[in-house]
């Protein structure tokens, strides 16, 4: 339906986008991942055509949408990460601006407005002015903006940052309830991992401008189906045992977080004994010893050297 | 577009803060300024006093003897020469000047008095006196020879002045009143003679305003300063460009497919609705506080009207000048600094803060054809002689500024969310 060919953005001299090629089957629900600065928002901002790439092509079934974005602009719904909204307005107004110049049908267009009113939940607030609103509920205003004229393939750009847990959840149920109710195609971008793999069947990992992997979760997590990742919490945690640890045997990687050290080992090895060992010779002992199951997150980690909130 | 017009409405309508300073505030300037300056500037005739030196230098018995030997020396009857020297001994210009002076209304506010050259020029330098008008020598020969014989006349009367002022302004008019009304006089005397052409009295020296009204500083004040604020609308409607492009709603807006000239054409014609209201508001206040424009015929306020709409077409036209300058302007601070400079350079160059009567040559010529300039302008004509056909070629010019504008808008206008 939807496909970047050997897309690229160049600014002066950094690459911002590098080749990218992805693309979206109808009704398919896909994730954009990535650190900041991995270039999301401006392919974002290209496939949605307010931005002219360097070089390469987006292509709506089979046909240009560079020189002509009218056909996709049709189709498209982007949330974009800021507040796009007339604050000063309230949600009823700016939903009755966007769906006028959206050329929504007159005799449609109150219907449709209490349509996405209701999928996200502020039917009962629309005559207040978004100025006054939360920020989960300017972002589920912002969600409704983009799906008045009931578009084929809807974006978001990261709707769920910095909002409370209640809208949060009422988003990802729109988004959930959007794609499999209604066939809305789906790219999603976050730096929740959790959402992306709640909401999408397939996932794109960006990082310094090119899509480092992608693929479904299963194959995404095959990635590191030959290793193992273990979270140990330690009594003390000094330079030098964490250097020991890099020096064992199987150990490919070994990260310090919040909770203690994370280590990643060739699947199936055991360094338990070693680990004791190099523990008591630093006067430390183990506190907790867990071989997790690994997450996106992980693969994430391991294709970008970074978290996902870098 | 009616879309677009109804939210940039709304927006504005909000926007508290901002409808005080474009109503509240120019009633506020216009009402203290008049207030402040209405002792130093105003130009009523009641509260004027122009001090005036006389400065004689013309030999009435003699020029009357020369005048008399040119008659003798024509070729005509000796009845026909006696009733031209008897005519000139009744009308001897010097006499008429002193006369029309010695006017009781007019001594109420010019005080004249008859001084020698050095000494009035003395006192024009250190500010005591306003002006002095000099009756040169040769000046009753000369003018009785222009008015009576045909002959062409070198000398003129003339008011020197150490700067312009109101009150030289005011005396310029009330002197070339005086002689159109002499000139007028002959021609009609001249007409039972069967040659009934205009005659003219020569007065020379510097400039003279064509017309016989002058202004008030309330009427000034209040062109000024509707006009300024007016401007200012074009910049406040513009300027939320930025917050619409800040906040990426001018993406979700090209995102739609809507037509350019749509988004462009809803900011103008709010800017024209709001510009419109905004000048007939203040106009209206400032008719009811201060009666600013007394007594005035119905033709004035039809042709007042007039401009107000065409100037608000103009200042719809600036804003979408001024909307594509800040889509292509990344630093919103640039943006704002920019337009407050052209908008205070019109206020400046129009004449909003200062009469641009008082302007240099050039400056002034500028300043006319700004479009607050051209409408203070064409206003004060309008007030000065209530004649709608003197609004024509502004108005045409104002619908012309506006059609410019909204032609660069329209080519300019980018066709991506970036540029």
């Amino acid at each position: 339906m939807l496909e970047t060919v050997n897309l690229s953005k160049t600014y002066k001299d950094k690459k911002a986008v590098d080749e990218i090629e992805i693309y979206l089957d109808k009704g398919e629900s896909v994730g954009l991942l990535g650190p900041n600065g991995a270039g999301k928002s401006t392919t974002i901002s290209i496939i949605s055509s307010l931005l002219k790439p360097t070089s390469g092509d987006v292509r709506l079934n089979g046909k240009s949408t560079i020189k002509d974005p009218s056909e996709i602009r049709k189709v498209l719904g982007v949330v974009p990460q800021e507040i796009a909204l007339y604050e000063e307005l309230s949600a009823y107004e700016n939903l009755k601006f966007f769906g006028r110049i959206y050329k929504v049908r007159k005799d449609q267009l109150e219907d449709r407005i209490q349509e996405v009113l209701g999928m996200v939940g502020l039917k009962d607030r629309q005559k207040e002015l978004v100025k006054t609103f939360s920020g989960g509920m300017k972002r589920r205003v912002n969600i409704a903006a983009a799906l008045l004229h009931q578009p084929e393939i809807l974006i978001l750009d990261e709707p769920t940052v910095g909002i409370d847990p209640q809208s949060r959840n009422h988003i990802l149920e729109t988004v959930k309830k959007l794609n499999e109710e209604h066939g809305t195609t789906i790219l999603y971008t976050s730096h929740y991992m959790e959402e992306v793999e709640q909401l999408c069947n397939r996932v794109y990992i960006m990082d310094h401008g090119k899509v480092v992997a992608s693929g479904s979760k299963a194959e995404l997590l095959s990635i590191l189906s030959s290793e193992d990742t273990i979270q140990v919490h330690l009594s003390k945690t000094t330079d030098a045992l964490i250097e020991k640890i890099k020096n064992m045997e199987h150990v490919r990687q070994v990260d310090e977080t919040s909770d203690g050290i994370r280590i990643i080992t060739k699947k199936g090895s055991s360094i338990l004994s070693d680990l004791v060992h190099a523990a008591e010779k630093e006067k430390s002992q183990i506190v907790h010893y867990q071989v997790e199951v690994p997450s996106l997150e992980d693969v994430f980690l391991h294709l970008t050297g970074k978290t996902l909130r870098d | 577009m009616g879309s677009f017009f109804r939210k940039d409405l709304l927006v504005f309508w909000r926007d508290r803060k901002e409808i005080l300073l474009a109503l509240f505030l120019p009633i506020i300037i216009i009402l203290v300024l008049n207030t402040a300056y209405s002792g130093l500037f105003n130009s009523d005739s009641e509260s004027v006093n122009i001090d005036v030196a006389l400065v004689q230098e013309d030999n009435e018995a003699l020029g009357l003897e020369r005048f008399a030997d040119a008659v003798n020396g024509l070729e005509m009857s000796s009845i026909e020469k006696e009733t031209l020297l008897e005519q000139a001994a009744q009308i001897t210009p010097v006499r008429l000047i002193d006369d029309f002076f010695s006017n009781p209304e007019l001594k109420k506010w010019i005080n004249i008095k008859e001084l020698k050259e050095e000494e009035a020029t003395e006192l024009v330098e250190t500010g005591e006196l306003d002006a002095i008008i000099k009756i040169p020598e040769g000046f009753t020969y000369e003018v009785l020879s222009h008015l009576m014989l045909d002959e062409q006349s070198e000398v003129a009367l003339t008011i020197q002045a150490e700067e312009q002022s109101t009150e030289v302004s005011v005396l310029r008019d009330v002197t070339q009143n005086f002689i159109d009304t002499i000139n007028l006089q002959f021609a009609l005397g001249g007409a039972s003679d069967a040659e009934a052409k205009e005659l003219e009295l020569p007065q020379g020296g510097t400039e003279v305003v064509e017309g016989v009204e002058t202004f008030s500083m309330t009427q000034y004040f209040t062109i000024g300063m509707s006009t300024l604020f007016a401007l200012f609308i074009s910049q406040t409607i513009a300027i939320k460009t930025v917050t619409e492009k800040r906040e990426r709603v001018f993406n979700r807006i090209l995102l739609t497919n809507s037509n350019p000239i749509h988004y462009l054409t809803g900011k103008m014609l709010a800017t024209f609705c709001l510009t419109w209201l905004q000048l007939v508001i203040i106009f209206t206040s400032m008719q009811f506080i201060l009666d600013v424009f007394t007594e005035k015929p119905l033709v004035f306020w039809i042709g007042l009207l007039a401009v107000i709409t065409a100037f608000a077409l103009t200042v719809a036209g600036l804003s979408a000048l001024f909307t594509i300058l800040t889509l292509y302007l990344h630093d919103s601070n640039a943006v704002s600094g920019l337009t407050s400079l052209i908008v205070m350079m019109f206020g400046f160059l129009g004449g909003s803060f200062f009469p641009i009567q008082g302007f240099p040559e050039l400056l002034r010529k500028i300043g006319e054809w700004t479009p607050n300039g051209l409408v203070q302008t064409t206003l004060i004509k309008l007030i000065q002689f209530n004649d709608l056909q003197d609004l024509m070629i502004p108005i045409i010019f104002l619908i012309g500024m506006f059609i410019v504008c909204l032609t660069i808008g329209i080519a300019f206008f980018p066709k991506r969310g970036r540029i």
